[in-house]
């Protein structure tokens, strides 16, 4: 027998006591189990794990998982998980949200997140409107659609968020799709291990306030971009697969290998900070005091 | 003039003239001979070309407030005449750079002497640069205040060795020259004599900063805001050596969650932000409340409302504290001076794990930037308690709650990533093991239940605050009997103090209560408190007397009486003594 089965991480780890709330049908569903199963596979057991969100339905999510969570405020997510990680950077720590969570009332941070790039990974779940609220809409809601706050059609241009997260210096940079789990999975499992800021903008339908990004819609639309030899060492060739109008491209558009932000502060990273002894030497009391003398 | 005790001096000139680095250059120069300085900074927003001023009141003995009327004057612009002379006292002293000031300053007044100095006659040596006027003048008035000019040459070496030698020297030799002249033209009289104990010259910003390292501080984010940017650059300055984070976030939203996100994993964390940058932070701290996360949260107030006076003092942030959407526990601290804003800063992380709760620390523009001298902190005072932290629950526990309901509304704290526990916070309302009642189940039987059980559990943390006597009493300094006491909080503590030593040597019967601990309030021991007092006068450094407002809500207890000030400026003792006074005769 090898020892090595003796305490394999499963999926049911990964199960949460508590059934989501969601609506059924909702793209949602499809994003949390494919998290369950990417973790799960990867072998990371799940109190290794924090998952921080903000504020919508998605934002539910880590009430249904079983590892340890954050639910805060809307549009904070990113804030929290960062403090977090370099408080305690043996963790991993995965953020979540809404699209208007993370691209209205959050996008500040989200840039900022981006080039700084600090150890984790952030799920946008996308669904071109404020569900939650009850059908307005959203940031990445279309031009001309019609939802309760824009009943003769949204007069705004949608953000594209892939190359917004390009030209931020984001290092890792995916798109997937909730009704596409096989290569879903593959990615989530690709962004946890990425050394740096991963992020996937999740396309996970709203089943009760979209009628225009439906499920179907994203399965007549969307095509795998590795299936065309993507270069996902090319910032150009992902900014062009971005910038397409006629068909949308899921996948892992762009990876950098670069120094992630922890390695900026080796020498007091050395240890988690949870783990540092609190209190200062009796040497660095009197330099602190000799500074000012 | 020989046996006078202090010696006020003003430096003035223009962002850029050396201001800063003349009055270091002074103000080490005292407080490593032993004298005691207070010192403080008038700026305006602008990086050059605006016009500031340093007072430094220097005294044999602990100088309680930066004084009123300089003895000494050091002017390196224009400008700096019309606006200095006319606050001199008179027969006082006036410096100035000729090739700044070319006017006849007895046209002003005739009172006082005035020596101007030309850098280009006395400083014709290589390696000079006039931008260096600013040392000349302090060597003239180093020299004529009576300080030990070789404590002051000693300095040079300290600052400058990194830049070489040359530096150094040049240094020295402009100082020099400086002093030189001062000994053959300059006669004063004063003379100073310090204890020669030596003692630190820092700023409330650096107390603080100092005090949250003694404190564990293991992470501090921060967004720059005057005038609580200080701590921001102490900290980061020490960052390696005390192996902490510090980190500059994008805004105050992301610089108080940062801090939330660090006080949830389980390291000590902060943030400071001056009153405009507090108000982003709000949310935050209600959500530290409802997480139950420890974090302190420092405001250094500026003058208000909105951007209001950037560079200028007030205390008129009492509101803004205490709001929040909904009820949540939390303490708020305002430090007296330097040295409690050092133990402050420790003790606010000691309860905010304590009580698991937002702590904040109200300081301001004058306690934060304000130089003055302070003997070495006492480090073993500094203790660090951690309530109920763990890192792992004990084997065989039962199953973990975050939440537990429990007498005290303190549940024990387990450090995320501990195995087999697993939990998650929510900013919704939750039951004991975190799980939300926000969404389907509002309005049930069963999330009235666990409303009624968990709002009242956070609440009762403010309850067991006071019971367990953390929270301290105001302070009474003076004879108890006294007719009249005057009222005040945080940072206005050493003006009071010497307001009322100047009213009792007048024969006025005055003592002072003071509070440090601004919430929560304990209505009837404070209202005992108010009761043994025959007159009260609030002191505020605000115009709608907001602490007054607060113990009259808290407590019941009505203060009618008040000494405001507003102006942008802090209060001085001499301000307190003369509005008492016309009160006083307004009132018989």
């Amino acid at each position: 027998m090898p020892s090595i089965t003796e305490n394999p991480v499963t999926i049911a780890d990964y199960k949460g006591d508590v059934h989501p709330d969601w609506c059924p049908g909702c793209g949602d569903f499809g994003v949390l189990s494919v998290l369950q199963r990417a973790l799960a596979e990867m072998g990371i057991p799940a109190n290794e794990v924090m998952i921080v969100s903000g504020i919508g339905c998605s934002s539910n999510l880590p009430g249904f998982i079983n590892t340890y969570g954050l639910h805060t405020l809307h549009g904070r997510s990113l804030p929290i998980a960062q403090g977090f990680k370099l408080a305690n950077h043996a963790m991993n720590v995965i953020a979540c949200g809404g699209d208007g969570d993370g691209y209205g009332i959050g996008v500040g941070h989200f840039i900022h997140a981006m080039r700084r790039n600090i150890d984790m990974t952030y799920v946008v779940m996308n669904n071109s409107i404020y569900g939650l609220t009850t059908g307005q809409t959203s940031p990445t809601s279309g031009l001309n659609m019609k939802t309760k706050s824009t009943p003769f059609g949204n007069p705004e241009m949608p953000l594209n968020p892939i190359a917004l997260a390009l030209s931020a210096g984001c290092s890792f940079v995916a798109r997937g799709f909730s009704g596409n789990p096989k290569q879903l999975v593959e990615i989530y499992k690709a962004a946890v291990k990425h050394k740096g800021f991963a992020y996937i903008d999740t396309f996970s339908p709203c089943v009760t306030f979209n009628k225009v990004n439906t499920a179907q819609f994203y399965r007549d639309n969307t095509y795998e971009i590795e299936g065309e030899n993507h270069d996902k060492t090319s910032k150009a060739a992902a900014l062009e697969r971005a910038l397409e109008t006629d068909r949308i491209g899921t996948g892992i558009f762009y990876v950098q290998e670069r120094p992630q932000y922890e390695e900026f502060e080796k020498e007091v990273l050395e240890q988690p900070l949870v783990q540092h002894e609190l209190g200062l030497s009796k040497d660095l009391q009197h330099k602190l005091i000799e500074q000012f003398v | 003039m020989s046996e006078k005790k202090n010696v006020i001096v003003r430096i003035a000139g223009a962002a850029g003239d050396g201001i800063a680095s003349t009055g270091e250059l002074f103000g080490k120069t005292c407080s490593r001979m032993g004298l005691h300085v207070m010192a403080y900074n008038a700026y305006q927003s602008a990086i050059r070309g605006g016009h500031v001023w340093l007072q430094l009141n220097v005294g044999e003995e602990k100088t309680r407030c930066h004084g009123e009327q300089p003895d000494v004057a050091l002017l390196l612009n224009k400008t700096s005449p019309e606006v200095h002379i006319p606050d001199m006292k008179s027969g006082g002293i006036v410096f100035y750079d000729i090739s700044k000031i070319k006017e006849d300053l007895s046209v002003i007044r005739d009172d006082l002497q005035y020596y101007g100095l030309d850098f280009k006659e006395l400083c014709d040596f290589p390696g000079v640069s006039p931008v260096m006027v600013n040392v000349l003048l302090a060597g003239a008035l180093i020299q004529t205040v009576g300080l030990d000019t070789g404590v002051s040459l000693e300095f040079f070496k300290e600052k400058f060795t990194k830049k070489g030698d040359e530096i150094v020297e040049v240094n020295q030799k402009v100082f020099n020259a400086g002093v030189a002249w001062a000994k053959a033209n300059a006669k004063s009289g004063l003379s100073l004599k310090g204890d020669g104990k030596k003692r630190m010259f820092m700023t409330g910003n650096d107390a603080i900063g100092m005090g949250l390292l003694a404190g564990g501080l293991k992470s501090y984010a921060a967004y720059p805001m005057s005038p609580a940017t200080g701590i921001l650059h102490y900290l980061s300055t020490q960052a390696k050596k005390a192996k902490i984070i510090v980190k500059q976030t994008e805004d105050e939203l992301a610089a108080a969650n940062f801090a939330i996100g660090a006080g949830h994993a389980g390291v000590r964390a902060a943030t400071a932000t001056s009153g405009g940058g507090y108000c982003l932070m709000v949310e935050a701290v209600g959500l530290a409340g409802m997480l139950e996360v420890p974090v302190v949260l420092i405001n250094v107030q500026r003058g208000g409302p909105s951007t209001g006076l950037p560079t200028k003092q007030e205390q008129a942030d009492i509101k803004l504290v205490m709001g929040g959407n909904g009820d949540f526990p939390r303490i708020v601290i305002a430090p007296k001076d330097v040295e409690d804003a050092f133990f402050q800063s420790a003790r606010a992380l000691n309860l905010a794990e304590k009580y698991q709760c937002p702590v904040i620390i109200l300081s301001d523009l004058f306690l934060s930037e304000h130089y003055q001298t302070v003997d070495p902190f006492d480090f073993s005072k500094v203790t660090i308690e951690r309530g109920k932290f763990m890192k792992e629950l004990p084997a065989g526990a039962a199953r973990y709650k975050r939440y537990e309901v429990t007498e005290d509304g303190i549940s024990p704290r387990l450090m995320p990533g501990a195995a087999g526990h697993m939990y998650c916070s929510g900013s919704d309302e939750h039951d004991e093991n975190g799980e939300l009642i926000s969404d389907v189940l509002a309005g049930l039987p069963r999330a009235i239940d666990v409303r009624m059980k968990m709002h009242p559990k956070r609440m009762r943390k403010e309850e067991t605050m006071l019971k367990e006597n953390d929270i301290n009493l105001p302070e009474i300094v003076g004879p108890k009997d006294a007719k009249l006491t005057l009222l005040g909080w945080g940072s206005t503590f050493d003006y009071i103090e010497e307001a009322c030593e100047t009213l009792r040597a007048d024969g006025l019967s005055v003592n002072h209560l003071h509070f440090t601990d601004l919430y929560p309030m304990d209505r009837e021991k404070l209202v005992e408190v108010f009761n043994s007092c025959n007159e009260i006068v609030a002191v505020e450094n605000n115009m709608s007397n907001q602490m007054s407002k607060l113990i009259l809500a808290e407590t019941g207890f009505e203060l009618k009486r008040f000494i405001n000030r507003f102006d942008g400026e802090p209060f001085t003792g001499e301000y307190i003594v003369n509005a008492v006074k016309k009160k006083e005769l307004a009132h018989a």
